[in-house]
């Protein structure tokens, strides 16, 4: 017979007390260990998303909404940028990659991005780690037909412009879709939750959001040719469609770009802008030259830069704010735990101090008594707490297959996080708190009054 | 000495105990001149209801002070030991056996006794525990919890704890009184069997005319004032 052995005698006692207390302390610490695992897990995920993209150049305003439109498909663009830029770029020296992307469609809900096969062939989303493919083949591309939409897109958005002055407009040929591809690739989230497999075809919505009004482009259905294998990134969610055939598209016009007054196609110098994109992916040659290339694309009045993995701890700097409030709300749980178990071992304190005085009578020690009222507070919260441990993984890894549809990766669900030892910690300090009141009435049982027969 | 002329293992002299009356005067409840046990020996105390018995029982033990006078228990006094020493003392020197048996209800008999063992500071084991619960007819009962047995038996589980650390003195307040009258005599028979053996001294308290009949001293508390 030893303290323990009396102290867990106690709580199977009280089983139902005990249970339920230590339920109380499980829910606070199960919601502070979810809490912690998915802030830390997305924050993590963000941050892993940027690694493949050193910089992103897109029309000026928020840098962050233009890291969030390129790398992760989120939010709308900001605006296009001149094909132009995206040509210096490639030729400058610094840079050793660049890639185009253009968004403007989805297909429900999947974000439809427009994309050259440098994507597929070049372009490492994490370093050393290329989209591969699980079956089929990337599109086709050719830069040529590329300017040939391009010119196609210039002469619908002349027609348009024309039309709202009023004027006669001679509709223009139809473009020869025979002649484009129309591929797409799609990524495994996408394969998986639509159901479309190699040779199907789908038909695109207008707009980066789905919305029951959206405009179909039932002109120009595509054909899916290649499924991705999963990367656990953004890429997953989305669908890679070639560039040319994206301006091939009806309501895919040029639009002024951000810092022009005019559309792309309506200059008049010498060397007019062929068309635009929503922004260029940089890898870069060294990230000395990071600095010097920032700076002079965002002196441009046309276009800015951004570094994701900055934008994305600037994110998290502010989403930081509203884990800690709910991180509090999870410690306000656990107080309301603590004081649980304050009330439950308080309620039985009038059985208990017959108890109390009958192993004071055996010969235990004030300090005895105390001890084991305190241990068993303590002990409900650890119990709790280690219960809380468990479950808050236990309920990220259910909830990762919900997330994993709706966002395309997973949290690492059973990954220890060094905060949780504190939390353990901060059980047992609550758990003496909690049971200090109950030990110090115990400590002052009035041994003689408590052995009279009570009958 | 004790009148056996043995060696004294209780000795009482002087004692004053009283509490605050409702009114705020002190009630006086014990007031005894001299009263001594001898090693072996066994004696009843008998007094009216409410007349102080169990308190002086109480102030044997440790577990109340007097107000003044002296308590000696093999020799020590307990009063002039701090509060820890005196518990230690308690559980190593005195035996305790209550009217309503006193056991905890979540324990089974076995852990019930091996509990006066753990704060007698016994070496853990739990051959004498069982031994002891086989002397008092429960040896197949060990493992039973206290709901599970009789009140007869509830009782030789009391006599068991009280007994395991070999103490000295055993006291033993209306050790009968929740019995009918059947189990009762056989519980006092055990117990002043048990206390036989020259190693126990006992101390009964009673009103019960049956109980003290059967002990050939017995003390009236208002003829020790």
């Amino acid at each position: 017979m030893n303290l323990v052995k009396i102290v867990g005698k106690n709580m199977r006692q009280r089983a139902l007390a005990t249970w339920l207390t230590g339920a109380s302390v499980m829910l606070g610490v199960a919601l502070a260990v979810a809490i912690l695992l998915i802030k830390q897990g997305v924050q993590q995920r963000f941050e892993q998303g940027t690694l493949g993209y050193e910089m992103v150049v897109g029309a000026k305003g928020s840098p962050l909404q233009l890291v969030l439109n390129t790398v992760y498909n989120l939010d709308v663009s900001p605006g296009n940028v001149s094909w132009k830029l995206f040509e210096q770029l490639r030729n400058d020296k610094r840079v050793k990659l660049a890639v185009p992307f253009s968004v403007g469609d989805n297909y429900k809900g999947f974000r439809i991005v427009g994309t050259t096969d440098t994507f597929f062939k070049d372009f490492e989303f994490e370093p050393g780690r290329k989209p591969e493919l699980a079956s089929g083949r990337i599109f086709n591309f050719s830069e040529a037909s590329l300017m040939s939409a391009f010119r196609e897109a210039a002469e619908r958005a002349r027609e348009r412009e024309a039309r709202e002055r009023g004027e006669e407009v001679k509709p223009a040929p139809e473009p020869e879709h025979a002649e484009r591809p129309f591929e797409a690739v799609i990524g495994s989230t996408v394969a998986e939750q639509t159901g479309l497999a190699i040779g199907q075809q789908f038909i695109a919505a207008h707009g980066v959001q789905p919305s029951a009004e959206a405009k179909l482009h039932t002109k120009n259905p595509w054909t899916i040719v290649g499924i991705l294998q999963p990367t656990h990134t953004a890429v997953d969610r989305a669908i890679y469609i070639n560039l040319d055939s994206f301006y091939h598209i009806e309501g895919h016009e040029l639009r002024a770009p951000t810092g022009q007054e005019k559309p792309a196609a309506e200059e008049k110098d010498n060397d007019p802008d062929p068309g635009q994109v929503s922004s260029i992916v940089l890898k870069l040659r060294s990230p000395i030259m990071a600095f010097g290339l920032y700076r002079e694309i965002n002196d441009r009045e046309d276009a800015q830069a951004a570094f994701p993995a900055a934008e994305i701890r600037k994110l998290f700097d502010i989403v930081g704010n509203i884990d800690k409030l709910l991180l509090a709300q999870a410690i306000l749980i656990l107080v309301v735990g603590g004081v649980a178990i304050a009330v439950s071992i308080y309620n039985s304190m009038s059985e208990r101090k017959r108890e109390i005085a009958i192993l004071r009578a055996l010969g235990a020690r004030r300090s005895t008594i105390f001890s084991i009222v305190l241990l068993e507070a303590v002990t409900i919260c650890l119990f709790g707490s280690a219960l809380g441990l468990v479950g808050g993984h236990v309920v990220v890894a259910l909830a990762n297959g919900a997330l994993y549809k709706a966002s395309g990766f997973v949290i690492p669900a059973f990954h220890i996080q060094p905060l949780e030892w504190y939390v353990l910690g901060v059980a047992v300090i609550l758990g003496a708190a909690a049971g200090l009141g109950p030990a110090v009435g115990a400590y002052r049982t009035d041994v003689a009054k408590n052995l009279a027969p009570t009958s | 000495m004790s009148d056996a002329g043995t060696k004294t293992i209780l000795q009482l002299r002087n004692l004053r105990k009283s509490y605050p009356s409702s009114d705020g005067a002190p009630l006086e409840v014990i007031r005894l001149r001299e009263f001594e046990l001898g090693a072996s020996e066994q004696a009843v105390l008998v007094g009216q209801s409410g007349s102080g018995k169990s308190t002086l029982l109480n102030l044997i033990a440790g577990i109340l002070l007097p107000d003044e006078g002296e308590i000696r228990v093999n020799g020590t006094n307990p009063t002039q030991l701090s509060e820890a020493a005196r518990d230690r003392f308690r559980a190593a020197n005195i035996g305790y056996v209550f009217q309503s048996f006193n056991l905890l209800q979540g324990f089974t008999a076995l852990e019930n006794v091996l509990l006066g063992q753990m704060f007698g500071g016994g070496n853990g084991s739990t051959d004498r525990a069982v031994q002891l619960l086989k002397n008092v007819g429960l040896g197949q009962r060990l493992h039973h919890k206290p709901r599970a047995l009789s009140i007869g038996e509830q009782q030789r589980v009391a006599i068991a704890r009280a007994l395991v650390n070999a103490p000295p003195l055993v006291l033993a307040d209306e050790p009968t009184g929740s019995l009918d009258a059947k189990n009762g005599a056989a519980v006092l028979e055990l117990l002043r069997r048990i206390c036989a053996d020259g190693k126990h001294a006992l101390l009964l308290v009673t009103h019960d005319p049956q109980v003290m009949s059967s002990f050939e001293k017995v003390v009236r508390l208002e003829d020790l004032q």
